[in-house]
Formats: structure tokens, C-alpha cells, sequence
């Protein structure tokens, strides 16, 4: 833990100093914090509401906060937490039948009016929407954020071994997707 | 990298630029916007007091209401019909006394004499209803002085 997070979590538990201290973690973690729920569940209004539900809930539990997890990876569990329930009441939500996840997010991806990628882009998109869940997860915080297996381990509270056969499998099915289509 | 060349070499040359574009401004307003909501979310304990009340409201109100049908329609109706009934039986009850009397009253003495002798008529005549007839024609003096010749 550096020594800014070290800080950082002091002055969010001290009630003095918590307000700014919480403004500066805003500005510290919105816009790395906003693209991974982006990426989770592809729609732009959809996570601006996730995004701003993740800081309501680390306003309300800082003080649960444990400091050996760290902070950077107890806000990324939030975050994913929040997007992947988020996804899950939404299919329940939803009025078409629809047969799993990827649907719900392929129809999201189609009508986003914020992507702007070329064709390429938008095939490793569809590709990476048509993994399950939790490979999506880990294929998104390692390909994009390149974040630490060991980091990852923390946030998705699996082993780094799973989340390496996690990433292996995902790239290789985003690899036949993007050959079927060459 | 490495591990990505060997194992999906198409996706390892693809940039990887952001795709996805934000509204623009949003991360400077982002701030704002969620104070807005903390404040909103700390203002809602207050609301949550009267939660209970709330949710029962509904409940209440439908209790409210038939207690108000009860008391306006099936109370009233329930009273009067009872009291309704009880006036129609006892109404009957005269009605059938004051057919009898009647009839006894309006046979005059010689019907009463030739239904005496009629043994073999339809009609007959118990102890009780000689008993009504001498009630209804003969005085008490009359009974007396018959009774004692």
C-alpha cells in the first residue's frame, strides 16, 4: 500500500478530515473506477448510475472498511460487485426473454450512442460479450487495465491460478471469434 | 503481452484505444452530482422512521373501509331484516288467532246445533272448541246457572 492510500484511508476514517478526504478519492478513482463498470456493462447512463451507487457505498461503509485488503482493490470489488448486480436484476427486470447476459449487453452495445471504435474494435467487443460472466471480468481488468494477478486475486476473491485459466480460455475464444470473421 | 502473442495473435495487433466516449464534462460534474445524492441518501433515515407507517397505510385503509361497509350497509340491513322478520311472526301469529276467533264467533246457534248432530259430516267438533264457542255465546251467570241445574 502506498503511502498516499495510507493517508488517504486515515483521513476517511477520521471525521474530521472524512469529507475531503472523500472528495479526493473521487477524484482519485472516477474515471479508472467508471471504465472498468463501462466495460462491464457497456451502456453509458447505466454506469453513471453504477459508478455513482459504488461511492454511496464506500461513503457508507468506510468505516467497515478493513485496511489489509487494500483500498484500491476493496473500490474495484465494490465496482464489479455493483455492475454485476446491476446486470443480473436488469435480465430479471426485463420484459423480452432473454437467454443469458450477453444478449441483454449485445442490444446495449448496438444502441450505445457513446462507442465510437471502428469495426475492429466493435468484433473484440462482441467477442468479449459473448464470454461468461467472470472470464468477461478478468478479461477486462487484465487486457484493458492490465491489472496485477495478484491484485485481480483480491478484487474477485478467486486464485491466481483460476484467474489465469480464466484469461487463457477467454483470449482463446475472443481469438476464434475474431478468426471466424476475417 | 507475451502470453497474448502466443496464444491469440490476431487480438494481441489489435490497438487498444478506448472505444467508448463520455458525455462531454461528465468527469468534471461527476463530484456534484453524487454530493447530490449522498445528501439525498443522508436525508432519507428520517423518511425511514415512518417507513413502518407506510407500509401498513394501504393495509389500514382497505380495514378502514370495510369497517365503513359494515357499518353503512350490512349493520342496518342485518338489524332491520331481524327486526322485520320478528314483526312478521308475531303480525302471522295474530292473524292466524284472529282467523280463529272469527270463525268460531260467526257460527251462529243453530249451525253450531246442526253440526252437533251431524255425526256422520266431516266437520267434528273437539272438547276445546266446545269450550270456545260456550265462551263466546254464554256469559258467566248463564254457565254458572246451566252448571247447577
Amino acid at each position: 500500500m502506498s503511502k498516499n492510500e495510507i493517508n488517504l484511508i486515515a483521513n476517511l476514517k477520521n471525521e474530521k478530515t472524512r469529507e475531503l478526504a472523500f472528495q479526493n478519492l473521487v477524484q482519485q478513482y472516477q474515471e479508472r473506477l467508471y471504465w472498468h463498470i463501462r466495460k462491464i456493462v457497456i451502456n453509458h447512463d447505466d454506469a453513471d448510475d453504477i459508478l455513482q451507487n459504488t461511492f454511496v457505498k464506500i461513503w457508507k461503509g468506510i468505516d467497515k472498511f478493513r485496511e489489509e485488503s487494500g483500498l484500491y482493490t476493496w473500490l474495484y470489488r465494490i465496482a464489479t460487485n455493483e455492475s454485476l448486480t446491476f446486470i443480473n436484476s436488469n435480465k430479471r427486470r426485463s420484459l423480452i426473454p432473454m437467454n443469458d447476459t450477453s444478449e441483454f449487453l449485445m442490444n446495449n452495445l448496438e444502441t450505445d450512442t457513446y462507442f465510437d471504435g471502428d469495426e475492429i474494435q466493435l468484433r473484440l467487443q462482441q467477442a468479449i460479450l459473448l464470454l461468461p460472466e467472470k472470464q468477461r471480468v478478468v478479461f477486462n481488468l487484465r487486457y484493458f487495465e492490465e491489472m496485477k494477478y495478484e491484485d485481480m486475486s483480491k478484487v474477485l476473491e478467486t486464485s491466481v491460478g483460476a484467474l489465469k485459466a480464466s484469461y487463457h480460455h477467454a483470449a482463446k475464444k475472443i481469438e476464434e471469434h475474431l478468426t471466424k470473421y476475417d | 503481452m507475451d502470453e497474448l502473442n502466443n496464444i491469440a495473435p490476431k487480438l494481441s495487433k489489435i490497438k487498444k484505444d478506448n472505444p467508448f466516449k463520455v458525455p462531454d464534462n461528465y468527469f468534471d460534474d461527476f463530484s456534484a452530482r453524487l454530493q447530490m445524492k449522498i445528501d439525498a441518501e443522508n436525508a432519507e433515515p428520517k423518511k425511514k422512521e415512518n417507513k413502518i407507517i407506510q407500509l401498513i397505510k394501504p393495509a389500514l385503509g382497505l380495514a378502514a373501509g370495510f369497517a365503513l361497509i359494515f357499518m353503512l350497509a350490512y349493520w342496518p340491513l342485518n338489524t332491520f331484516t331481524k327486526k322485520q322478520m320478528a314483526k312478521n311472526n308475531d303480525t302471522e301469529l295474530e292473524t292466524n288467532e284472529m282467523l280463529y276467533a272469527s270463525m268460531v264467533e260467526g257460527i251462529d246457534l243453530n249451525s253450531f246445533y246442526v253440526l252437533l248432530d251431524d255425526q256422520n259430516g266431516e266437520v267434528h267438533f273437539d272438547d276445546d272448541d266446545l269450550v270456545d264457542f260456550v265462551n263466546t255465546y254464554s256469559s258467566d251467570y248463564e254457565i254458572f246457572s246451566e252448571t247447577n241445574n
